[in-house]
């Protein structure tokens, strides 16, 4: 049998290309931290020391104020979560390329991407001088920060509408609002909804450290208790902060189970780009 | 042509469950509010009253950035991120291979994996940096560590999910044609994984790069430090300067990540 | 009732979907419109409710000139032109009666569609539709739950809750099966009828335009090359308008 050669591979410049500049960001990292990696030996032994401490010896004594103070925060999450959705609703509909003209959408989904970049914290920093360590400085915050995620998922839903039903709305002579009440409406309702609920399941995680710049919520006992070294009750705090945040995925993610069956919605954690 | 009149059938009641949720949403929204002490007109007299915070936004000083220590502090924040994702990137590779039904056929084992990561997944980023600190002290390894477990566990859900639903055919093909466990790995699972999981990485790397801004609030290292430090003293035009221009960062580096990921999916 | 005046349709300029049409429909006929695919056969429903405009010539349905009409008079027009899609193109997530009830949304006041609160006389003018076609029993199911037939079924019931002047149905048998074809074409023969609705429906299986068509109507590349009675319709006369001779694909039945 004569030797056959298999054709030439093309080189794939855009690997090659994105796998360098990986490599050089770690290596530029590695070199660029001063981390004092020796400290790393004794973490596991301090892990374990400090574990011993926080949940050594739970007092169940501690479980209501803290339960109290997680509520807070699981507050603060919906809430948030809720205005959000408030502001997001209107605007995406006038981000959707589909509904509206170029221009607009471009502005608003602008807007989304800035709104995007901020995280909460940083937008309770800047607010907790106007309304003060409360627990409506971690409801704005979260509110304000969620409008550019929610609007983002609301748009892509928007988009990807089918068009049979409005044409159906046009054949029967129907308006403009008709048009969108049912041929819009009816498709993206439930897919909105769960985006709002998987938003909820995100915020919970970003409320429950709002307290530790004091915005509010159970994560200032937990910091507080740190601080001072009161290792029961941060123990409690953070065994309270896992279970709450477990339990509300749980009913959350159950509920948007229920909402987008028979729809063929994509992945959420991927949408959210 | 007169049609008789004909009735509609009987209309059904509004489904238990819809009243049901209806109500629970309703109960928990006022509920909540109560908690939170919502009031909407405290919410707009307080825009409205003219503040620092909002002098100091209209006049940001874009050139602190450009001061020696906080643009070391910007960087480090960078290659924290960078860092931090390859790690926790690295890691959630075993951890998703283990929380799976191929890859861990122990089914005790496979729950241990799964649970202890959905653990890690409910602590969030910053009170994962808080525990550090407390735990080694002030400094940027807590900042690489909580950066670590925080990218670890969210990449490690996205892949195990996925390899949950990768066909299983070439697997089969591979054992039927012989293959050891590293080629089958190599030849059936990863092909399939590959382009999902790398773009999962680079999601972790824009959460990494945003929650890097803030672990310098908790002592953990990188810009969040700075703007701490101008927060505390009111320097609100600092502050603000820091802040955007990071965002501006955070916003080019997450447009290109994001470019990167539609090609690859 | 229908009729058209040197009608052309260009989607892009040069590109002809109809080509100089001349074409008179009175009213209460049944019409087919047959043609291969690409030939201008939905070009030519659309126009009539102008979700496709003329580029140029005249079309005047029901005493209007459709070629020149204000945009509140043309959803006036639309509301007496009940249509049936390939598609069903019903709403997925809502009931079959709000779905039928979709039909009046012209004749009322907007809030009462926006809220779904339709007075009593509107229901039964879709409990009627929905009786006609059989489906009054399933009012209160969910699009989605339906089969394929009965979703049409309940296209046709929107149409007829309309109280239209015509019915076009652009290929509303196209996604069906033989049997379930057949069902749905009888009740468009029968609504045509009995209720005296002028009827156009474009098919691709020749054989059922020869059992239904009153009047068939061959379109070629946007041309109109045959207009005559179905039961002139021989295999000879279908070779004329598709330019070529038939398959076993051309009919819904088996033999070709
Ligand atoms: N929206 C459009 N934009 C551009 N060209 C179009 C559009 N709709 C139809 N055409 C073109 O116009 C011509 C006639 O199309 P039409 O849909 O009327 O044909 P048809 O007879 O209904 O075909 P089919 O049996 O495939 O449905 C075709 O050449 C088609 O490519
Ligand atoms: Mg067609």
């Amino acid at each position: 049998m004569s030797e056959l050669s298999l054709p030439k591979k093309a080189i794939d410049w855009f690997r090659n290309i994105t796998t360098l500049a990986i490599v050089v960001a770690v290596i530029w990292s590695l070199i660029g931290l001063e981390i004092r990696w020796e400290r790393l030996i004794d973490l596991p032994a301090d892990l374990f020391l400090i574990g011993t401490l926080m949940f050594g010896n739970l007092d169940i004594a501690d479980f209501p104020n803290l339960a109290g103070a997680m509520w807070e925060s699981i507050s603060i999450a919906w809430v948030g979560t809720l205005i959000a959705a408030l502001f997001a609703i209107p605007l995406s509909f006038l981000a959707a390329e589909n509904l509206v003209g170029r221009p607009i959408a471009w502005v608003i989904r602008q807007v989304f991407n800035i709104l995007r970049a901020v995280p909460e914290v940083i937008l309770a920093i800047a607010l907790i001088p106007i309304f003060g360590l409360t627990p409506l400085t971690g409801v704005l915050a979260i509110g304000i920060g969620s409008i550019g995620t929610l609007g983002k998922l609301f748009y892509e839903v928007i988009e990807s509408i089918k068009k049979n039903p409005l044409e159906a709305a046009d054949a029967v002579g129907a308006n403009k609002l008709v048009r969108f009440r049912w041929g819009v409406l009816p498709q993206v309702m439930p897919e909105m909804t769960s985006f709002v609920l998987y938003r909820f399941e995100v915020n919970i995680r970003a409320s429950a450290v709002m307290g530790l710049i004091g915005a509010g919520g159970i994560g200032n006992d937990v910091a507080l208790a740190l601080r001072f070294k009161d290792w029961e009750v941060a123990g409690m705090g953070l065994l309270i902060v896992i279970l709450g945040t477990i339990l509300v995925d749980a009913i959350s993610g159950a509920a948007r189970k229920r909402i987008i069956k028979g729809t063929q919605a994509k992945p959420i954690e991927l949408a959210e780009v | 042509m007169t049609a008789s009149k004909v009735e509609l059938p009987k209309k059904p009641g509004i489904p238990g469950a819809i009243i049901f949720s209806l109500v629970f949403a309703f109960v928990l929204t006022v509920v909540t509010m109560i908690t939170v002490e919502f009031s909407l007109t405290e919410i707009l007299t307080n825009f409205g009253r003219r503040n620092l915070v909002a002098d100091g936004l209209f006049n940001p000083d874009f050139g602190q950035i450009l001061s020696e220590r906080s643009l070391s502090a910007f960087i480090e924040t960078l290659q924290l991120a960078v860092l931090g994702t390859v790690l926790g990137g690295g890691m959630s590779m075993f951890m998703a291979y283990w929380a799976t039904e191929f890859g861990n056929p122990i089914r005790w084992l496979r729950a241990i994996v799964r649970t202890f990561n959905n653990v890690v997944r409910s602590i969030p980023d910053l009170l994962w940096a808080l525990l550090f600190v407390t735990a080694v002290g002030i400094g940027i390894l807590p900042g690489l560590l909580a950066l670590f477990f925080f990218s670890m566990a969210v990449v490690t859900k996205l892949t195990s999910d996925t390899l949950d639903g990768i066909d299983m055919g070439p697997i089969e093909a591979a054992k039927a044609s012989g293959s050891g466990l590293i080629s089958m790995l190599r030849t059936a699972v990863i092909p399939q994984i590959l382009p999902s999981y790398t773009s999962f990485v680079l999601y972790g790397f824009e959460l990494n790069l945003r929650a890097s801004a803030v672990l310098g609030l908790v002592g953990a290292g990188g810009i969040g430090s700075r703007i701490e430090f101008f927060r505390s003293r009111g320097d609100w035009s600092e502050v603000w300067g820091l802040v955007l221009m990071f965002f501006l960062v955070v916003f080019l580096v997450e447009r290109f990540s994001v470019t990167i990921r539609r090609r690859l999916v | 009732m229908i009729s058209f005046k040197n009608a052309t349709v260009e989607y892009q300029p040069g590109v002809k979907a109809m080509d100089n049409l001349n074409l008179e429909i009175k009213e209460g006929e049944f019409v087919v419109v047959v043609g291969l695919s690409g030939a201008g056969k939905s070009t030519l429903i659309r126009t009539i409710n102008n979700l496709v405009p003329l580029t140029s010539g005249e079309l005047y349905v029901d005493g209007e000139a459709v070629h020149d009409l204000s945009r509140k008079k043309m959803r006036a027009l639309r509301s007496r032109i009940g249509m049936i899609f390939q598609g069903f193109n019903l709403v997925d997530r809502a009931t079959v009666l709000q779905n039928v009830l979709m039909g009046r949304v012209f004749k009322l006041p907007t809030w009462r569609t926006v809220f779904g609160a339709y007075p009593k006389k509107d229901q039964q003018v879709a409990a009627q539709a929905l009786n006609r076609v059989g489906m009054l029993d399933r009012a209160y199911s969910r699009a989605t739950d339906l089969s394929g037939g009965q979703r049409q079924r309940v296209g046709i019931a929107r149409a007829l809750a309309q109280e239209p002047k015509v019915i076009l149905a652009d290929e509303p048998v196209a996604s069906l099966d033989p049997p379930t074809s057949h069902a749905v074409m009888q009740h468009l023969q029968k609504i045509n009828q009995d209720l005296g609705i002028t009827t156009i429906v474009n098919l691709h299986f020749l054989d059922l335009a020869t059992a239904y068509g009153e009047r068939v109507i061959g379109l070629r590349e946007g041309k109109l090359v045959f207009d005559g009675p179905g039961s002139e319709c021989t295999e000879e006369v279908f070779e004329g308008i598709y330019g070529r001779s038939l398959t076993a694909e051309d009919t819904l039945s088996e033999e070709a």
